[in-house]
């Protein structure tokens, strides 16, 4: 049995089923459609707006305004995937909020505080894609500027994925957790470079196929110099689909075999294998579909919507095993996870219907009242009828000699300059007049 | 919680890190989305049924800039509020996600329609001019932009409503069952949402007044226009602010009640809570001025009023948000759960047994309190139930808190946080052990050594 240090504790509510049965089965499936979505959106952002930038500066560097218009029409596509990416996030994050509670939290406390930058990090490179998408035209003239904000922009969202594998990885590898893990632990593991590497490359995948989508529509336009980017869109889409797809057959294996024995072992043995090969099938497919067509700018609808097709089934099966993976991994700790809070609840019950029955146990300042109202409102915290704790004692106050009326007044607003070498008392507004008088009557009867 | 590893924010605290996300994403997300959608509603209908271009352009220019407020700050911070939880009181979120899992999914789909509306609009907007069948189209887009927004709060409302006033919600402890439809309509959230909403309206109005100011430059008949719409709409919807403000705070906890006043002034001036009220009238002083100048004298009015109208409001809300939090204190989720994640529940539990005991991220030589580990034992106490509202040097420093305290008396102070002196702490938790743990870590911070120690013995007795 493999052996798992730390073992986090799961919220001891119940998963919001609604009492169904095949509720738990759909929360994964959901999970697993949301991602597919989020991630896809995400790539497309990610590529979309590299490629953006860099058609901008070629075509300034060229001076062709071909190139610049297709800079220019990659922006709407990372207005749009930029804000559903995000969105589309946020339905994985509750369901594997649910699912996985103890591995994904602590995950993300372990790689604390950066994982604040999925956030912040996110805010800025919005702001900088806007600014770039919306002074296209006002820097015209200074275009040095306009691609330098551009590049700023783009090099900030490729450090968002980096928070999030290094989140992901850690939450479903539970065996690698130490008591100082930190985000850079997380990082800097081969797992999580693969993992990355895969993802990246993957991103120019899918950006190539939303450019041949893409392209495809430009090249109906009416406007020629939409026509002859919608050219250079879908030229583009098939070396960025391509290229990165090949070299994904040779870091796939790396990525599945960075992962420890016991996932792998679960994973081959639930069948998860089938969907690896199935994956690997549909590539090839679409890789072969385009290839066919690799010189022809005028590439057919059919053969375009063929590969979005294939790809779309691949990347779901690429998804669903992932998601098997995940769980194979995290299972065992799961499992025990769970029985530790089913224990700690039991046990916790029994000391709290005890607790219940137990009468308080301070009773002996029933002979004085003022001791038993200073109990109440919490003066004996800080103040004992002798020594000094937080507070003077009772009886250096009462050598005082104040009134109860003077008494009420510095309950209500201490003067610590009464007091030099005391913290000062906090005023107690709240405590009513009368029951302040009672207690000093105690407090002066102490002399 | 001892159930998490340990995240410690220096210096600025757990408090102020979220906070500085949370009222960031109320000002956009109420302003420039919430109430924003609701006035451009409003001069929308106006300018078709006006046929006017030119208050038509404005709107534009008004809904360029909450766009780009509403998609990059709003919407990301809003995500960023549940991913700064997350960091610092999973336990809650947890328990907060599991009870209200539909909820929120609902409100997922809402927020998904919300979006799409919103990026349709905007993509179409200068497409269709006044005048053309189309421009119909974008009025019911935007309508129903308004209307999905406004859905969305109203359902993180109910969550923030269960947080303070959560009802009846729990059907039994152990095992936890709880009663969704009672969480969700629990007693503060109709009276919360009415608030909200029309606070939200008025922060936009204030938004939309200051805006125009700068697209309206050149045209002060414009401007005119503009400043008495949005005007009328500010200042038509403070009864309602007040109105709805009464019924809700008549909805809390008695004992948030008595914290209400601590909570607006800050505990340093508790003993003069009218200064709350001289704040607020200051405050709110600020905005009627601008907003009546600039109602009754559209093209005089200078620009330094629009701006303390608009610092006015977000006094205001910032001290409204910040007092909603604080009267909550010491809980997270009332009755239920402190605001350290302890569970109220399971707090004999861990008195009787010992609260490092359970701890997963605490390696196990650290479990048991000894006398070689005190110290380190004490600061793991400390960074599981002090740092959600303490830091070590930083904001409410507990450092500064117990200087001058001998270790005995930081020990008896342990003993009654949660007394009547701060009923806005919880109690400590765990053992006698652990107690003592705890107040030698403290004490060793403000370096109360045994030799400074018997320096201030010294003092007493030479004085
Ligand atoms: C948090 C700890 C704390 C609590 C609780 C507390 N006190 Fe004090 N008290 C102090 C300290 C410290 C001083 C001395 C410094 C000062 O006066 O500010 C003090 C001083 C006093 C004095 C002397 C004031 C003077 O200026 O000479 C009185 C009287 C007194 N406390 C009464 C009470 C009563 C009555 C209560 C309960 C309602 C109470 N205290 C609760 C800490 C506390
Ligand atoms: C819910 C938030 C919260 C938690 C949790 C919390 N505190 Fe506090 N604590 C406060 C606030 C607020 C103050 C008052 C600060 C001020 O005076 O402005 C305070 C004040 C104090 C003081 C000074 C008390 C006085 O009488 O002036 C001490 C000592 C202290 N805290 C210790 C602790 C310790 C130890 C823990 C952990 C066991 C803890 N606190 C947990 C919120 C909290």
């Amino acid at each position: 049995m493999t052996d798992f240090r730390i073992i986090p504790g799961d919220i001891p509510l119940p998963l919001p089923t609604m009492g169904l049965e095949f509720m738990e089965p759909f929360f994964h499936g959901l999970l697993i459609v949301a991602w597919v979505v989020h991630i896809l959106f995400i790539n497309v952002l990610l590529g979309a707006s590299l490629a953006s930038v860099y058609f901008n500066s070629k075509g300034h560097k060229e001076k062709n305004p071909i190139f610049d218009r297709v800079g220019y029409l990659l922006t709407t596509p990372v207005t749009i995937s930029e804000n559903m990416g995000a969105l589309w996030g946020v339905a994985p994050l509750l369901l594997v909020s649910i699912l996985l509670t103890p591995l994904f939290y602590s995950s993300s406390i372990l790689i604390s505080p950066h994982w604040l930058h999925i956030i912040y990090g996110n805010v800025v490179a919005f702001l900088l894609s806007y600014l770039y998408k919306y002074t296209w035209h006002t820097l015209e003239h200074r275009k040095t500027l306009h691609i330098f904000i551009g590049v700023v922009g783009v090099a900030l969202f490729y450090t968002l994925p980096l928070a999030f594998m290094s989140n992901v990885q850690l939450a479903m590898t539970p065996t690698t957790w130490t008591y100082t893990t930190n985000f850079w632990d997380a990082l800097l593991r081969p797992d999580t470079f693969f993992r990355l590497v895969h993802f990246y490359l993957a991103t120019f995948a899918v950006t190539g196929v939303f450019m041949l989508v893409y392209g495809m529509y430009k090249r109906r336009s009416k406007d020629e110099v939409d026509r002859q980017a919608g050219i250079v869109l879908t030229r583009t889409g098939k070396t960025w689909f391509i290229i990165p797809t090949a070299l994904n057959f040779f870091v796939g294996p790396l990525v599945l075999f960075s992962f420890p024995d016991y996932g792998i072992e679960a994973f081959f043995a639930n069948g998860y294998f089938w969907g690896i090969i199935l994956t690997v099938v549909l590539a090839l497919y679409a890789l072969y579909q385009l290839l066919k067509d690799f010189f022809n700018d005028d590439i057919p609808d059919r053969r375009v919507w063929t590969v979005v097709a294939v790809m779309v089934i691949a990347i779901i099966s690429m998804a669903s095993l992932r998601h098997g993976m995940r769980m194979g991994l995290v299972k065992p700790v799961l499992e025990a996870s769970h029985a530790k809070t089913e224990l700690f609840q039991k046990e916790s019950m029994a000391a709290f219907e005890e607790a219940k029955t137990k009468p308080k146990t301070y009773t002996q300042g029933d002979t004085y009242p003022g001791k038993t109202m200073a109990e109440k409102h919490g003066c004996l915290a800080c103040h004992s009828e002798r020594v000094k704790i937080v507070g003077p004692s009772y009886r250096d106050i009462a050598a005082k000699g104040y009134s109860p009326e003077q008494i009420v007044e510095l309950v209500y607003q201490p003067k610590p300059d009464n007091w030099p070498g005391y913290m000062p008392m906090p005023p107690m507004p709240q405590v009513p007049a009368e029951d302040i008088k009672v207690i000093a009557e105690w407090i002066n009867s102490l002399k | 919680m001892f159930d998490y590893p340990i995240f410690e924010m220096p210096f600025i605290g757990h408090r102020l890190l979220f906070a500085f996300d949370a009222i960031l994403h109320v000002f956009i997300s109420h302003g420039a989305a919430v109430g924003g959608s609701i006035i451009l509603v409003l001069s929308q209908w106006l300018a078709i049924k006006n046929n006017d271009a030119k208050l038509d352009a404005l709107s534009y220019k008004i809904l360029f800039t909450f766009f780009i407020l509403a998609t990059a700050v709003g919407a990301l911070t809003g995500i960023g509020i549940w991913i700064h939880i997350n960091i610092i009181n999973p336990a809650a979120i947890g328990a907060l996600l599991r009870v209200f899992f539909w909820k929120w999914l609902i409100e997922w789909i809402v927020f998904n329609v919300e979006m799409i509306l919103l990026l349709w609009l905007f993509l179409i907007w200068k497409k269709h001019s006044l005048g053309t069948p189309g421009k119909k189209k974008v009025y019911k887009l935007l309508v129903s932009y308004a209307v999905a927004s406004w859905f969305t709060m109203a359902i993180i409302t109910a969550i923030l409503g269960f947080m303070m006033t959560p009802g009846n919600w729990l059907v039994s402890y152990f095992p936890a069952k709880p009663d969704y439809l009672a969480s969700l309509l629990n007693p503060s959230w109709f009276p919360s949402l009415g608030f909200r909403t029309f606070w939200s309206i008025a922060w936009a109005g204030s938004m939309a007044m200051v805006l125009s100011y700068f697209f309206t430059r050149d045209d002060l008949e414009l401007r005119k226009k503009a400043m008495r719409l949005y005007g009328a709409v500010l200042l038509g919807c403070i009864p309602f602010i007040i109105a709805f403000g009464a019924w809700y705070y008549a909805q809390f906890p008695q004992a948030a009640k008595e914290l209400f006043w601590m909570g607006m002034v800050t505990r340093r001036f508790a003993g003069n809570p009218e200064y709350a009220t001289y704040v607020t009238v200051i405050l709110s002083a600020l905005v009627l001025l601008g907003a009546i100048t600039f109602y009754t004298k559209p093209k005089q009015a200078p620009l330094f009023l629009g701006i303390i109208m608009l610092i006015g409001s977000m006094g205001l809300i910032g001290g409204f948000e910040r007092v909603r939090e604080f009267v909550r204190k010491p809980y997270i989720i009332y009755d239920y759960m402190y605001a350290n994640g302890v569970r109220v529940a399971d707090v004999p539990y861990l008195n009787k047994t010992g609260y490092l005991k359970h701890a997963a991220f605490v390696p196990p030589e650290f479990r048991e309190v000894t006398d070689e580990n005190r110290l380190v034992a004490g600061k793991y106490l400390y960074q599981m139930q002090c740092r959600y509202c303490h830091t070590v040097n930083g904001i409410n420093s507990v450092k500064a808190r117990t200087k001058g305290m001998s270790e005995e008396a930081i020990y008896h102070r342990i003993g009654s946080l949660n007394s009547p002196a701060t009923p806005f702490m919880p109690p400590f938790t765990g053992t006698d052990d652990e107690r003592k743990a705890l107040a030698a870590y403290l004490a060793s911070l403000a370096e109360q050594t045994p030799a400074n120690v018997y320096k201030q013995k010294l003092d007493e007795v030479s004085k």
